[in-house]
């Protein structure tokens, strides 16, 4: 059985399995914008390092939509 | 350079005054050419505040004409404006407002096509268009051509700004590498858009002057909900098949 963490996402507590990727999140709590701005631990993650990036206990995930009304 | 007029001492006295600009500055901005990528909500604030500030050369463009709903927040436009070319309800106001400054408008869409020649000798660009689409060409002219680009962007009660300067920063593709879907008609409240675009304006400026300080790689997030402004730290990207250069090399 997989092991579950604790992370705050976008300041909200949740648990998620362990090593779970940036991807995942996105998919799981349907982050629908093709261009969301991810933050982990305070750094940016470029969108090609999300299926690579994997939480660990006590993250924190920051899930931006990017603004492009003018 | 050519001496200040005495006109222009009182006009612009209370900028001069400023150590960061005085009179070597003023003419740098009196010098300067910038070019401003829509006259909407964001545009309409920054056309107004680089024309007073005395930007010599002005050169905006936008597709669109002036519609009611665009009047809550696009305040260079007035009520009898409405079906008239954005660009010459523009042009008529910032004539009004500084008529020394050399002003270009342009009511075309920016295509691939004609981008390069719209940006033409700009030595910087100012963001104030709807689209994540119209970011990716400024974003490849300001790679291309090697000048700023100020990124500025609201949605709700929110807005964003970023300076990319290209061999420096990150640029807009290292964030934002994927095609957009489109949304129209973005909610918004007027002085979001004021609040974002006078940020841009300031870093506008700034990089006339020379000034550091500037919004790189810093990705300044201002949430007006609780009036917080906090900062994403970005870096280029690796990955960026835009200003990575030899990934460009290689498509």
């Amino acid at each position: 059985m997989s092991k579950y963490v604790d992370v705050i996402i976008n300041g909200f507590k949740e648990k998620v399995p362990e090593k779970a990727s940036i991807s995942f999140l996105i998919t799981h709590f349907k982050e629908g914008d093709t261009d969301l701005i991810v933050e982990h631990n305070g750094q940016f993650v470029y969108p090609q390092k999300y299926a690579g990036a994997a939480v660990s206990e006590g993250d924190r995930i920051e899930f931006i939509n990017p603004n492009f009304g003018g | 350079m050519t001496n200040l007029s005495s006109e222009e001492y009182v006009r612009y006295n209370r900028q001069i005054i400023l150590p960061e600009v005085g009179e070597e500055g003023q003419k740098k901005i009196r010098n300067a050419r910038v070019f401003i990528a829509g006259v909407g909500g964001l545009g309409s604030v920054s056309a107004y505040y680089m024309a007073a500030a005395g930007v010599g050369y002005i050169s905006i463009a936008d597709r669109d004409r002036v519609n009611a709903d665009n009047l809550n927040r696009q305040i260079l436009h007035h009520s009898q404006d409405i079906g008239k070319p954005k660009t010459a309800s523009a042009l008529e106001k910032l004539r009004q407002l500084n008529p020394h400054c050399h002003i270009r408008a342009v009511q075309e869409d920016m295509r691939e096509e004609n981008i390069m020649e719209l940006v033409g000798d700009s030595q910087l660009i100012l963001d104030a268009t709807d689209n994540a689409e119209t970011r990716r060409l400024l974003n490849r002219a300001s790679v291309s051509k090697h000048i700023p680009f100020v990124y500025g962007g609201i949605n709700g009660l929110n807005g964003m700004v970023t300076t990319f300067i290209p061999g420096e920063t990150a640029c807009f593709e290292c964030l934002f590498p994927h095609k957009a879907v489109e949304k129209t008609s973005v909610a918004v409240l007027g002085p979001v858009a004021g609040l974002t675009a006078s940020v841009q304006s300031m870093e506008a400026l700034k990089l006339i002057l020379g000034m550091g300080g500037l919004l790189k790689n810093r990705l300044l997030y201002i949430q007006c909900s609780d009036m917080t402004f906090r900062e994403i730290n970005i870096r280029k990207n690796p990955d960026c098949n835009v200003c990575n250069t030899e990934r460009r090399g290689m498509i």
